[in-house]
């Protein structure tokens, strides 16, 4: 009699348990359609955002029988919020959507500008799929527009093409790293502007008066069949809300001012020749200690003094200027380039303080150290004092390399 | 009953009576085995017959040394014993005991006018010789393995101790076959407790026949229903000395290649004698690769299942594509697809090892193309789950011992049914109820995962070994006599 009491214990937990179990939302893998890109944008009616999926085709990683099926598919609806939409895109799509596999979401630049669009992003922090390590990307056109002419010609698996580009382009110090995390904590924080990624697939034909990196994208002149879209230089939002744009340069500038965003590599650039105008030098910078921020907030004109060290290789230089023996005309180029880097950073520090009343350099999670309790930071009001502190801008570059070659050939006698 | 009560009588003088009596006990001549000699005894003037049974001892012996030397004696005051050249026994009475000594392979001799009989030992049975471990195979290291002669058993772990310590007790533990135990320990290290709590197991088993030590071992264990097992087999000479020098206990047994050691813990059965013949690099790289492998068969084929039904998440892009891919085309859920796949490599094995040698390599030609390819090219199957079961079948091996082994070839079936129905939260819900329960576990009163925890003075040898010169104690939980194995000399 106990054994089978026993028994019938048993068999009822057992019974139980699927339905204890998690079945319920349960999808299997081939059952979702992964969106790859989520694009947001102003829609026509008031309370809805224009939705864009992108969505990847698994069928490409098969090994056999290839598919003629496309890469991807593109759908843009109207809809309340992100959420809902993934419901909605299933009267067109036939898998279950699920952003497992986003890589990125695309804001239009407009959409971006509106009172109501931190709203809008607050719905992303809601949704479990979404995690906050994705990057976000502004663009000038509509996020539909700009995932439509998104047609990288290498990486068919779009996927890949977003996680490369985005890593590459962020090494290399053209664009920020963004990501939603970022964008959560600098707003509620209050006190820095934040950075997104900017890129467009429209080329203008105006502005194209500077020289390399410092531009913004859409102004770069790229010949070649290739893809349309450029990603650099970035968006600037104060509060959540977006206000400018910095070029590529400034950028690079702002990255190499914060800590926080710091992960470029070594990055090539060129600076103006002393010894002769027509020319530039091309350097490889590398930032290898932190840059040293001291501050004095207590003060009636309260200042900032940052020094920051480069560490720089000279690559090359078309004035064929024999700077590797001659210690000189070393100097002289370092206090040339000095005081071409001091200049740059005295003028986006200008432009955050006078055109955008705020700094992208994380500084105020520095400044809070320079107060003993919360209140009195908070009294401070670091977003509001920022425009009337007094940065000093202190550079000091030292030189490494000159070059595999280091030796070169007088000019004029070569000619001869 | 009749039988019976002719065992326990003993013999009178009358030769003749007596023979009647074991000729109708042993059904001559119908019983045709028996051999029943009457010779005539010359200088003692007696009749005599001599009762053996000729397919368990040695006929050259019986002839050479019992009834040649009885036969041509002339010397009127020589006694039995010293006519034959043939080692002398004892002498008994009683008809029972003589029966068990013929049944032995010992001859009997009886002689007019004595109400005794006098035994000679001329055993002989037939078997094989010494040989190769099969199934503990190592490449370093003794290669001898028990057979099964207990004879030459004991004499193969007598030649690795040559110490009077050494104790080789004898128990019957089955009443109607005669089946005897032998008890082999150290008298100086064992455990006195631990000992006489394994002899009154032993001495309150009441069955007719235990055949070997595989049926003991079911006897004798405490939960004989865990998944777990509690007695290591090993058909290693080497293993079961190391073990006794450690202060273990170790059964052998008549016609079992084998023998039993208790009491044992989780890491005797993930030990390999060869992981202390390599060196110390070497032998913990091996533990480490058992380890692994161990890990990707419980688990391998229930993080499929977990990953791409709850945690899709977690797996890279790229794979978590190509799985896609590949699963659009399945007709099954992952779990069914899992299980047909686990339960055909299941078959295979086990079909592998009970098919006639010639038909081997069929198997494996089937197995491999028809179950893998085939399965693929078929849609039944995604390739990954080929891989996955392939890998967790593989690493399976990776575990030695046979017993450990299957506990763990079902382990994994849970961990696959769990991982189906709670995902990763199933998973680590059942590993951690595991691993209560393999702590409170327990073999012959010693904690199974000791000294791993609870700890135990010990030489630390359970996931990797120590160096040699750092294996100092014997494992505390056994209590040995003495703990210390050597001096710290390092």
């Amino acid at each position: 009699m106990m054994t089978l009491k026993y028994l019938a214990q048993v068999l009822c937990l057992l019974f139980i348990i699927p339905l204890l179990s998690a079945c319920w939302d349960q999808t299997s893998i081939d059952q979702r359609a992964y969106v790859v890109a989520l694009g947001i944008g102003k829609s026509e009616n008031e309370n809805q955002i224009q939705v864009t999926f992108l969505i990847t085709n698994p069928e490409l990683s098969k090994k056999e029988a290839t598919t003629n099926e496309p890469s991807q598919e593109i759908i843009s609806f109207a809809a309340n919020d992100v959420i809902v939409a993934r419901n909605i895109a299933n009267s067109v799509i036939a898998k279950e959507i699920s952003y497992n596999l986003l890589s990125a979401i695309v804001v239009s630049e407009e959409f971006a500008k509106e009172d109501r669009f931190l709203r809008y992003m607050y719905d992303l922090a809601k949704e479990p799929q979404i995690k906050r390590n994705i990057p976000i990307i502004v663009t000038k056109e509509k996020a539909r527009g700009f995932l439509e002419n998104n047609r990288p010609l290498l990486e068919s698996r779009i996927h890949k093409y977003f996680d490369l580009i985005l890593n590459s382009a962020n090494e290399a110090g053209l664009i920020p790293k963004s990501d939603l995390n970022s964008y959560f904590r600098i707003t509620e924080a209050d006190a820095d502007l934040f950075l997104a990624t900017y890129g467009t697939s429209e080329i203008s034909q105006d502005g194209k008066d500077s020289v390399e990196d410092n531009f913004i994208a859409g102004k770069m002149d790229i010949q070649g069949e290739t893809n349309q879209v450029q990603l650099m230089g970035s968006a600037v939002f104060k509060e959540g809300i977006m206000i400018g744009t910095l070029t590529g340069e400034e950028t690079r500038i702002a990255i190499l001012l914060n800590d926080i965003l710091n992960n470029m590599g070594p990055i090539y650039t060129t600076y103006q020749d002393p010894f002769n105008e027509k020319y530039k030098v091309t350097a490889r910078i590398q930032t290898e200690k932190k840059i040293d921020v001291k501050m004095d907030l207590k003060s009636d004109q309260p200042s900032i003094n940052v020094s920051i060290p480069i560490y720089m290789d000279i690559m090359t230089q078309h004035s064929m200027v024999d700077y590797a023996n001659d210690s000189q005309k070393r100097e002289t180029l370092q206090r040339s380039i000095e005081e071409e880097i001091t200049n740059k950073i005295n003028n986006l520090i200008k432009k955050t303080q006078e055109e955008y009343k705020g700094e992208p350099f994380g500084w105020s999670v520095l400044a809070r150290k320079q107060f003993t309790t919360i209140t009195e930071y908070e009294n401070f009001d670091w977003m509001k004092s920022y425009p009337d502190i007094k940065i000093n801008i202190s550079v000091n570059v030292s030189f490494g390399n000159f070059g595999e070659q280091s030796i070169l050939p007088d000019f004029e006698e070569v000619r001869d | 009953m009749e039988e019976e009560i002719l065992k326990n009588k003993t013999i009178d003088s009358d030769l003749e009576n007596t023979i009647d009596i074991f000729k109708s006990l042993y059904s001559v001549p119908m019983n045709t085995d028996v051999s029943i000699r009457n010779l005539f005894i010359g200088g003692l003037n007696r009749n005599a017959t001599a009762i053996s049974i000729k397919t368990i001892s040695d006929s050259e012996k019986i002839e050479e040394q019992i009834i040649r030397p009885l036969l041509s004696n002339s010397d009127s005051d020589l006694t039995i014993e010293d006519i034959c050249a043939a080692q002398f026994l004892n002498t008994h009475s009683q008809i029972q005991e003589i029966l068990k000594d013929i049944n032995n392979g010992n001859t009997a001799l009886f002689l007019d006018g004595e109400n005794k009989a006098y035994l000679f030992d001329t055993v002989k049975f037939h078997g094989r010789s010494v040989e190769k471990a099969i199934n503990e195979v190592s490449l370093r290291g003794p290669k001898e393995a028990f057979n099964e002669d207990v004879a030459a058993n004991i004499s193969l772990i007598r030649k690795k101790i040559r110490n009077e310590n050494l104790v080789v007790e004898s128990v019957t533990i089955s009443k109607r076959s005669n089946n005897e135990l032998y008890i082999v320990y150290m008298k100086d290290l064992v455990n006195d407790k631990l000992l006489k709590d394994v002899k009154d197991k032993l001495n309150s088993l009441d069955v007719n026949a235990i055949q070997n030590l595989s049926v003991l071992e079911e006897y004798i264990e405490d939960s004989s229903k865990s998944i777990f097992p509690t007695i290591l087999s090993t058909e290693r000479p080497d293993r079961t000395v190391s073990f006794l020098e450690d202060g273990y206990i170790a059964l052998l047994m008549n016609n079992s290649p084998d023998s039993l050691i208790l009491p044992a813990t989780f890491w005797s059965f993930y030990h390999n004698p060869e992981d202390h013949y390599l060196r110390f690099v070497f032998g913990n790289f091996i533990r480490l690769l058992r380890f692994l492998a161990l890990l990707i068969t419980l688990f391998v084929s229930a993080f499929y299942i977990a990953a791409i039904n709850y945690h899709v998440e977690m797996i890279p892009s790229d794979l978590l594509l190509a799985i896609s891919a590949t699963r659009e085309v399945i007709p099954f859920p992952a779990i069914i697809e899992i299980l047909l796949m686990e339960i055909a490599f299941e078959l295979i094995r086990e079909a592998g090892l009970r098919v006639p040698n010639p038909i081997g390599p069929t198997i494996g030609i089937v197995g491999a193309l028809i179950l893998g390819q085939a399965a693929v090219d078929a849609n039944i199957v995604s390739p990954l789950v080929v891989i996955i079961v392939a890998l967790s079948g593989l690493c399976s091996f990776a575990v030695g011992d046979i017993s450990l082994n299957f506990s763990i070839r079902l382990i994994r079936f849970l961990f696959i049914f769990s991982a189906a129905l709670f995902g990763f939260y199933g998973i680590t819900a059942l590993f951690t109820c595991g691993i209560f329960y393999l702590v409170s576990f327990r073999s012959f009163g010693v904690p199974y995962l000791a000294p791993m925890t609870p700890k135990y003075i010990s030489s630390k040898d359970t996931i990797f070994r120590k160096m040699l010169k750092k294996e100092l104690y014997r494992p505390g939980y056994l209590k040995p006599q003495d703990i210390e194995k050597k001096k710290d000399n390092s």
